[in-house]
């Protein structure tokens, strides 16, 4: 689960609500960049300096450090990868395309073999050549303690990659045996059981070539050797302030997904999110060419752009495979009761929760656990349909047959809802408070349990402290059901020492194998039918309550031109960026 | 006077050497895992286990402590994996969270609250200290009545409240001022004195309050004293009365508390830096508490820390320096 | 350091005020207008916090109870109608996001904002006084060991300590009371310098040396001797905390180390109101009012506090020779 683009929020964005000098006639947020390639008008052209203003320094940008859905953004500037992800607007933005390979890699028969053939004409920001030997090498880095942080995958499905342990460690040895390279050219990945999805795993940073010789261990994210349309020409403050120009070594021929229009991009971080945003609405001087990556706008700056025609024209809007949802831990009382449970489900106001979570154009409410993309196999349902403000009196009811109300034999139902105190608009004290209030009308008795975000997420991941109830979110690693569903119910993906994410427990074979069986099937759209239907399913088991699916209003500056967001990712792509 | 320096340095050391003991204890007890937070959401148990090596996580907390004090001395040197990082003493260490030096981080953070602290400083002395000279000598008058009150809402106001207020006049409604961005001063000093302008009022409007007050009770106190009514008798001109010998006499209190002042000021200006949103060490000290960074929280206590023992050294020698009525003890 | 920090310097020390009696005290508090006005101000918070819960059923509102008709969802939240959607029914308009009763939350803000400030300054008293007196009773080692243990804890930054505590602290202990602890412990420096000093004087005043020679222990000589003579100073340091403490529960709230949800404080409704100056410029005004009216009163009657009780020892805490007074004042307050 990737970290999420945040969300501009509360001490921090002190000045949000003063930043934005709006008129006071209401009118509806215009939405910019459906069509493709919003923006300010003409066509994209070549040249310039594009700034991006962010929040959060680049500090990781080494390949093997970076969790990322489909390659990440600036990063994916600098590293090419095996494939990547379709640089389109809305929907079509989630489907895997090649990079670096000349296909999306040529499967066995049964799914457990892949192998992939690097185009001809690849080479460094050093004009060297880029071998299979280097992407082997990228992938084994990501295995070395010292550049923890990048996703599970490789480990988990790798053939002896749950004992490896990176070249620092292993270095006479040949690496891993499961990934081949019988010539300069090709590369053969060997896989514990079938993986349908490899390709869109060839997407992230992991899969980026890194030059063994170049290699300078923790230190390599200073500087790392691009294999893309840019190259690092300083980076001070560790990922603060980052200058990027041309690489003259890399080929439009060989990258059809990367425009690479403006000359130079300027990188600065650091950033308060109400600073970005009130610096690209007023966009003076270089702040006209300005984009930025990672923030948003928050409910109180959504409200004063919504009022200013020229600056809603400027809001892109983008969605992500993401659900926040209200986790059980079925083995703990009383929430092993199923009826319990149920009446939970049917006593959530999910419109308290979408205005606590910024309103109806920053959330959407939920009741399915797959996010609403076809890409990701969304299949309408809703088991325990409780309305737009919820149904209290089919939860009393159904409180009553598990024992529980006025009266009744255990007295009202009390239990404990556990949450962050960051107040990102995720797991926080708005959304538990807003909740509350709604089961309140069931006659639900709700305890807050704030703890400090690290303290929260520890605690919330660990099969040893697990609350009964708690506030939980995930995300898209890439837009496939598969990744979204498997760890939070496939029982084999319960860890019981380390960062578990099944807080069900739960371990149903019929799930299980359900899971096994999608993942051998390669075809895309025949896979996501398949974990839309086990989503309907499981759902009947009410073992999480979908809350809702966020959505991401993006401000740009008034130069930038073909604005293009994605549904794989939900941010607008740098990658296709103009400033002329 | 040697003898008290040396007395004053190794009390300082003993208070710093305490701090640091304080700050590995409360971490000791405090829930939350680095190795975990530094490896990265989805980490197995055996990465962690990597990553706790890595950062000799595993070994007791008093080793842990005895490898800090180490560092401090003589320095260390840590793995990149593919060779090895030397880092000078005096070592802080490497950050949990993304292997940075701390020495780096600090002196990345030091130039912002520096900015920060100096200007104001400025800012409220001649604020401050104008005031009160004002209201001294127009006793019993509307200005001296004005003052009082102004202070008394000085000193009642937090400095959020402040700064909001000055951002939604002179950024958001005037439109006459950038909204705060820290700009070095290397880069372009005055890009930087335009960012800084409001933190700067805000800050400086709330301290300058205890300033006059300062100020005033110290002038009166002067202009009360014996060699003053001898000056007056003799027809000394009242303007050089008080500018001379009686603004001479109610400094040295002054000078003192602008000293401690800037010493807290580096530890305590969160509010403002948080504000603002400007980089400073209160920000990288309260996002490394946050997230178990205990390198970076040791180190930066230990300068904040510093800078507030240092100061109250400091303002006892300006105000021993400054009125010699005063021994050391 | 040996002379320690808690060391007053002799220039300093003036000797007791005689303990005033309780009807000049009044005479003098009484001949200061602005001093009642600030009384009159603080009594009628303290009453409509207190009746918090009346005053919500006689508006009819609930300080929890959403009301999402009232936002406006498309636009993030922001209230429906003028000035943040006051109304007959919510006499100072809702919350954007939640439509919670912005009268009824500001008077249950009051609560906490008091009852906390008030609670850090008593434990402040408490250890203030029993640290000063250990000092100036006690031999030159305990004094330079509480002197340095002072030094400590002014130069750790509160919000770390705080930010520490919280989390070490479990979620189901009630959060003022550790605000109460953690605002107390932090800053009792300023107190236990002005005992110490006193302490210090008395010591060597005649019916003290006498009751010594008398063959009294140091805890009776503490308690039946000192801690009368002392009453007068320690009440009127504790005027000047009780604001500070205000500020601070705020600014903690502010940073999110404060009160937990759902309970309101001036804080932390600021905290989150911050984004919303322009949008809903209301949302932020009432509690920054509240709060600075508050905190101005309580100054203001601390002044005159402090000119009744000893219109001699006033002049001195405000001249604060050496500025460390003002320091020890300013502890607790990040800016």
């Amino acid at each position: 689960m990737r970290q999420l683009p945040l969300i501009s929020r509360r001490a921090a964005a002190a000045v949000a609500g003063i930043a934005l000098v709006g008129s006071v006639a209401a009118c509806g947020p215009k939405e910019a960049g459906d069509a493709k390639g919003g923006g300010a008008a003409g066509d994209p052209k070549q040249g310039g300096t594009l700034t991006v203003l962010n929040r959060e320094p680049q500090s990781d940008f080494d390949p093997a450090r970076l969790y990322t859905s489909g390659g990440g953004n600036i990063p994916s500037l600098v590293f090419r990868t095996l494939t990547t992800r379709n640089r389109a607007d809305g929907a079509a933005g989630t489907k895997v395309v090649p990079d670096l390979a000349t296909d999306l890699g040529t499967p066995s028969e049964d799914a457990k073999v892949w192998t992939y053939k690097l185009k001809d004409g690849l080479a460094y920001e050093d004009g060297s050549p880029i071998t299979s030997a280097d992407v082997k090498y990228g992938i084994e880095r990501s295995f070395a303690g010292e550049l923890s942080g990048g996703a599970p995958y490789l480990r988990d499905w790798l053939v002896g990659g749950e004992r490896y342990q990176g070249p620092y460690k292993d270095k006479g040895g040949d690496g891993l045996k499961s990934i081949e390279t019988p010539d300069a050219k090709t590369l053969v990945f060997h896989l514990k059981k079938p993986e349908g999805d490899f390709p869109y795993l060839a997407t992230q940073t992991q899969f980026a070539p890194v030059p063994k010789a170049k290699d300078t261990g923790t230190k390599y994210e200073e500087h790392p050797v691009s294999s893309g349309p840019y190259k690092v020409v300083r980076n001070t403050g560790d990922g603060e302030r980052l200058l990027l120009e041309r690489n003259p070594h890399w080929s439009a021929k060989t990258d059809s997904q990367r425009h690479a229009y403006p000359d130079r991009i300027e990188v600065k971080s650091g950033l308060d999110p109400a600073v970005i945003n009130q610096r690209l609405s007023t966009g003076s001087g270089p702040d006209a060419a300005a984009i930025t990556t990672d923030t948003n706008l928050g409910p109180a700056e959504l409200a004063q752009v919504s009022g200013d025609k020229q600056l809603a024209d400027r809001v892109g809007t983008g969605h992500f495979g993401y659900t926040n949802y209200l986790a059980f831990n079925p083995r703990t009382k009383p929430f092993d009761d199923p009826k319990v449970r149920q009446a939970i489900s049917y006593a959530v106001n999910r419109t308290s929760v979408v205005n606590a979570a910024g309103g109806s154009s920053l959330a959407e409410p939920a009741t399915t656990f797959l996010p609403n993309q076809k890409a990701l196999g969304y299949t309408p349902y809703d088991h325990f349909p409780a309305g737009r403000t919820g149904d209290p009196g089919k939860a009393r009811e159904l409180l009553k047959q598990a024992g529980y109300g006025e009266g009744a034999a255990k007295g009202p139902l009390t239990i404990t809802l556990t949450h962050s105190t960051a107040q990102d608009f995720e797991a926080s004290p708005e959304i538990a408070t807003a909740l509350q209030a709604g089961f309140k009308k069931a006659g639900i008795v709700v305890k807050l349990q704030g703890l400090e975000d690290n303290d929260y997420k520890q605690r919330v991941h660990s099969t040893k402290t697990q609350p009964g109830l708690f506030l939980g979110h995930w995300g898209a690693d890439w837009p496939s059901g598969g990744p979204f569903l498997a760890p939070i119910f496939d029982g084999r993906q319960i860890v019981e020492d380390g960062a578990n994410f099944n807080s069900a427990r739960l371990n149903d074979p019929a799930v299980n194998d359900e899971i096994d069986e999608i993942n051998k099937i390669t075809d895309h759209d025949a896979a996501a039918k398949r974990w839309g239907a086990l989503d309907k399913k499981i759902g009947e088991q009410a073992l999480t309550v979908p809350l809702f699916h966020p959505v991401y209003k993006r401000l740009y500056g008034k130069d930038a031109k073909n604005i293009v967001i994605s549904d794989w990712t939900g941010v607008l792509d740098i990658s296709q960026v103009a400033v002329k | 006077m040697r003898g008290y320096l040396l007395r004053r340095a190794i009390g300082a050391v003993i208070v710093l050497f305490a701090l640091s003991l304080v700050i590995y204890a409360l971490f000791y007890v405090a829930p939350g895992d680095p190795a975990r937070l530094a490896c990265g959401p989805r980490c197995n148990p055996e990465q962690i286990r990597q990553v706790r090596e890595q950062l000799s996580l595993g070994d007791p907390v008093y080793v842990q402590y005895w490898h800090f004090l180490q560092g401090l001395a003589a320095g260390h040197d840590y793995s990149t994996g593919t060779g090895v990082l030397h880092c000078d003493a005096p070592c802080f260490g490497l950050s949990y969270q993304n292997d940075q030096q701390v020495t780096d981080l600090i002196t990345q953070r030091l130039p912002v609250t520096a900015s920060l602290a100096l200007g104001a400083m400025v800012l409220w002395l001649l604020l401050g200290v104008g005031s009160g000279l004002l209201s001294a000598l127009r006793r019993g008058g509307t200005t001296e009545r004005v003052l009082t009150w102004l202070t008394l809402a000085g000193t009642a106001t937090p400095v959020f409240i402040i700064g909001l207020l000055l951002l939604m006049l002179f950024c958001a409604y005037l439109g006459w001022l950038p909204f705060p961005s820290y700009v070095a001063l290397t880069e372009d000093p005055e890009q930087w004195a335009w960012n800084l302008l409001l933190p700067w009022t805000a800050l400086a409007l709330i301290e300058s309050a205890k300033y006059a007050r300062l100020t005033r009770s110290s002038m009166l106190e002067t202009l009360a004293e014996d060699h003053i009514r001898t000056f007056r008798a003799y027809g000394v001109a009242e303007r050089s009365i008080v500018g001379r010998h009686a603004l001479r006499g109610a400094l040295p209190p002054v000078i003192a508390l602008t000293a401690l002042d800037l010493g807290s000021m580096f530890g305590n200006a969160v509010l403002t830096e948080t504000l603002f949103g400007l980089p400073g060490l209160g920000q990288l000290l309260v996002h490394a508490t946050r997230t178990v960074d205990l390198p970076v929280v040791v180190g930066v206590v230990l300068v904040t820390g510093a800078a507030v023992v240092i100061a109250n050294i400091v303002a006892d020698l300006l105000y021993a320096v400054a009125d010699r009525r005063v021994a050391l003890a | 350091m040996s002379a320690g920090t808690l060391e007053e310097r002799p220039a300093a020390v003036a000797p007791p005020a005689a303990p005033s009696g309780a009807r000049q005290v009044w005479r003098r508090l009484r001949a200061r207008k602005s001093a009642l006005i600030a009384a009159a101000v603080l009594a009628l918070l303290v009453v409509l916090a207190l009746a918090a819960p009346l005053l919500g059923a006689l508006e009819g509102q609930d300080v929890g109870a959403y009301h999402d008709g009232l936002v406006d969802s498309a636009r993030g939240g922001v209230p429906i109608g003028s000035y943040g959607g006051v109304s007959g029914d919510h006499w100072l308009g809702v919350e954007p996001g939640t439509g919670r009763d912005l009268f009824v939350r500001l008077l249950y803000g009051a609560r906490v904002s008091l009852a906390v400030a008030a609670g850090a300054t008593l434990v402040q008293v408490f250890i203030g006084v029993a640290v000063g007196l250990a000092a100036g009773l006690g031999n030159r080692l305990v004094d330079s060991a509480l002197s340095h243990l002072s030094d400590v804890m002014v130069a750790l930054p509160m919000l770390v300590f705080a930010i520490g505590v919280t989390a070490v602290v479990p979620s189901s202990f009630p959060r003022p009371v550790l605000l109460v602890f953690v605002i107390g412990l932090l800053a009792w420096g300023g107190t236990a310098r002005i005992v110490r000093a006193q302490t210090l004087t008395l010591k060597r005043l005649d019916y003290v040396a006498a009751a010594r020679l008398g063959g009294a222990s140091r805890l009776r000589i503490a308690r039946r001797e000192l801690l009368p003579a002392l009453a007068a100073p320690v009440i009127t340091y504790a005027a000047i905390l009780l604001p500070t403490n205000i500020v601070t529960e705020a600014g903690m709230s502010f940073l999110g180390v404060g009160v937990t949800p759902p309970t309101p404080s001036w804080g932390q409704m600021l905290s989150t109101a911050t984004t919303w100056f322009r949008a809903d410029p209301m949302y932020v005004l009432l509690p920054a009012l509240l709060l600075f009216t508050t905190v101005l009163a309580f100054t203001v009657l601390g002044d005159g506090l402090r000119t009744a009780l000893d219109p001699r020892a006033a002049s001195r805490l405000r001249v604060g020779r050496t500025g460390r007074a003002a320091r020890r004042r300013k502890r607790g307050t990040p800016a």
